[in-house]
């Protein structure tokens, strides 16, 4: 089912005239008519059933927590020396999941990237998402969350004691938390014009009372344009830096240890890569169906999905090279126990398999987009995009899981079994964050009205003087 | 005496941006712009002064690192220092990373909350351009300049200077009681 591209594509001259990042004839107005239409139009069906499934599951989520949290750590599958497992997992997966929205909202403005305008607000939101699901299980998994806060956090506690800095975890609250907060005060800021749109273009007062709250009186002046740009510019070249750093300190907590399998120097670029890798296969399996039901195949193009199965790809080989890497450093280094690690308990452990599922979604899956065609089907997409997402979480499960289960010492070995509750809380926090994303794109512009307004404008003023460049020709 | 604002609409983005410079050359005071994006060319139209927001970025920034670097260093090394296998108590590396933190953390925070609260005088809950029900378009798909004025007299004036650089719609607002 490949979508035939725009007839401008042809053009070799496209790619300077911007034809495919919007189609077909645009102004302001039918912008705002088809951008917008989404949030004023009644629920739809599908959508109301999707938040019922995701209630069902957030539901499930919070049964899991609750149980979590009375009976205690025991309720999941963890051992000794397994004491890492689904928390972890779960932990890094998300949170290298919301990478990818920074790097499409921050990294690729800093780039002038013009195709991120119409994906940036979505996979900011998924950001924000997939961090409040990833924050859930560090403070889980301390067992008991509310002895945690006076080691986690540095306030003045009646214990007179401070946290110790020169742990990786602590560095991971401060990047975590830190991370968090920038996400969701720059999405809020890049929000605000299309709330105050959402204000001036709504038909009932109730509306536009909500709305016009969210705005804060927003309205649009020169005045303030002046400096949301330099704002939005500064944030956006903040969180570069930032979103590097977490995912660096993520690797940390486990390059710092003696660990064979985790003790590595190139787990830093390795993580990053790998969470640039999931968020974009995160945000494709969204936005597939989302720009199809939602009415925005005229803003999210081809062109789009292409740029980002590209994307895909060169992380893809990141990752690849990581791999070949740490199995390179395991032979070179003579060392056995890393050895025992890379040559025997992952390819021909009592895991191989999910080895050999995290090499196939990880390593071959994502050759198919050296294709044109491979990347410009939706189908192939998607389908890509999904099984990618399985082989980052297979990742993740094998560098905590294989690498602990058979430690130092064989007396020492344990398998691991994940419990129904494991189980619940990973299910439960997928559902949660498709709840949270449904309403996100129900109550706010799944797409950055404002910023689109402006690169119609921008495309069109660079076209007349490209046209009129033309006309100057002999 | 409450505030009038005249408000003048314009379709195009560039006739917007030149009307305001040729107003603002005609010497009427108090003008401003509305559009739904960034305006190309009006902080130079409006002569508006640069922005301090990198300033207040630094500052915040600079402020955050040496304070994040500091706690560290009296949390550990000072108030409460733990002998962990012989490491020092203060140890330069290992503060590192959550002195960059402290320093984006902060930094984050001034932008935000400077712009919002600072620069944009927000959130409010009225403003005398809303009195015109015409004027929502600004957030849609139209470019407006308003000026602001005492007495109905200038006003008056301000209007037709409005029109001959080219608005499309021309009225004044009174501001509320």
């Amino acid at each position: 089912m490949a979508e035939p591209l725009p007839a401008v594509a042809t053009d070799p001259r496209t790619e300077l005239r911007g034809l495919a990042l919007i189609q077909g004839e645009q102004d302001d107005g039918t912008l705002n008519k088809s951008l917008l239409h989404y949030v004023w139009q009644p629920a739809q069906p599908g959508w109301l059933i999707l938040v019922l499934i995701g209630l069902g599951g957030t539901g499930l989520l919070f049964s899991a927590v609750t149980l979590t949290v009375a009976k205690g750590i025991g309720m999941w599958g963890n051992n000794i020396p397994v004491a890492w497992a689904f928390g972890i997992i779960n932990f890094v997966w998300w949170i290298g999941i919301g990478h990818a929205g920074t790097l499409i909202s921050a990294i690729l403005l800093l780039f002038q990237q013009k195709w991120r305008t119409s994906i940036n607000r979505f996979a900011e939101a998924m950001t924000l998402f997939a961090v409040m699901q990833a924050a859930l299980f560090p403070v889980l998994h301390t067992g008991r969350p509310w002895f945690a806060i006076y080691w986690l956090f540095p306030y003045p506690s009646l214990n007179k004691i401070w946290p110790q800095f020169k742990s990786p975890l602590m560095w991971d609250v401060f990047a975590v938390s830190t991370y968090f907060i920038t996400s969701l005060l720059f999405w809020y800021l890049g929000l605000i014009p299309d709330l105050a749109s959402l204000r001036d273009s709504s038909t009932s007062r109730r509306k536009r009372i909500a709305y016009g709250i969210f705005s804060l009186g927003w309205r649009g002046s020169a005045r303030h344009w002046h400096h949301y740009k330099i704002a939005y510019l500064l944030l956006a070249g903040l969180a570069t830096p930032l979103v590097l750093s977490v995912h660096t300190i993520v690797s940390w907590d486990f390059a710092v240890s003696i660990l064979p399998g985790w003790h590595t120097t190139i787990f830093p670029p390795y993580f990053v890569a790998g969470a640039v890798f999931s968020g974009f296969a995160m945000v494709l399996t969204l936005i597939i169906p989302a720009r199809k039901f939602m009415g925005l195949k005229h803003v999210v193009t081809i062109r789009h999905l292409d740029s980002m199965a590209k994307v895909m790809l060169t992380t893809g080989l990141i990752v690849a090279y990581g791999y070949i890497m740490e199995h390179f450093a395991a032979w070179y280094s003579d060392n056995p126990y890393e050895g025992h690690v890379f040559f025997f308990t992952r390819p021909r452990g009592p895991y191989a398999w999910a080895y050999y599922t995290q090499m196939f979604c990880n390593v071959m899956v994502p050759q198919i987009f050296w294709l044109k065609r491979a990347r410009q089907n939706i189908a192939i997409l998607w389908i890509g995009s999904v099984l990618v997402n399985v082989g980052m979480w297979f990742e993740r499960f094998n560098i905590i899981v294989t690498s602990l289960h058979q430690d130092f010492i064989p007396s020492n070995w344990h398998m691991y079994y994940p419990t129904w509750v494991d189980l619940s809380l990973l299910s439960g926090t997928i559902c949660f964050f498709g709840l949270l994303f449904l309403l996100f794109l129900k109550f706010v512009p799944a797409v950055a009205v404002s910023e689109v307004k402006e690169l119609r404008h921008e495309l069109r003023v660079s076209h007349e003087s490209m046209s009129e460049l033309e006309g100057a020709k002999p | 005496m409450s505030r009038r604002f005249v408000l003048g609409e314009f379709g195009e983005p560039e006739a917007c941006v030149e009307a305001a410079r040729k107003l603002r050359e005609q010497g009427v005071a108090g003008l401003d712009a509305y559009s739904p994006y960034p305006l190309h060319g009006i902080d130079e139209a409006l002569a508006l002064p640069r922005s301090k927001v990198p300033l207040v970025a630094l500052t915040g920034g600079v402020l955050g690192a040496l304070g994040g670097y500091a706690m560290q260093w009296w949390m550990n090394a000072v108030n409460y220092p733990i002998n962990v296998g012989n490491r020092p108590p203060h140890g330069f590396w290992t503060n590192i990373p959550i002195t960059f933190e402290c320093g984006v953390l902060l930094s984050v925070l001034s932008i935000f909350f400077s712009s919002i609260f600072g620069f944009f005088q927000l959130p409010r809950t009225y403003h005398p351009v809303f009195e015109s029900e015409q004027f929502r378009t600004a957030s849609l798909d139209a470019f407006w300049i308003s000026a602001e004025t005492g007495d109905d007299d200038a006003a008056a004036g301000i209007e037709e200077k409005f029109r001959s650089a080219g608005a499309r719609r021309v009225h004044t607002v009174t501001e509320a009681e």
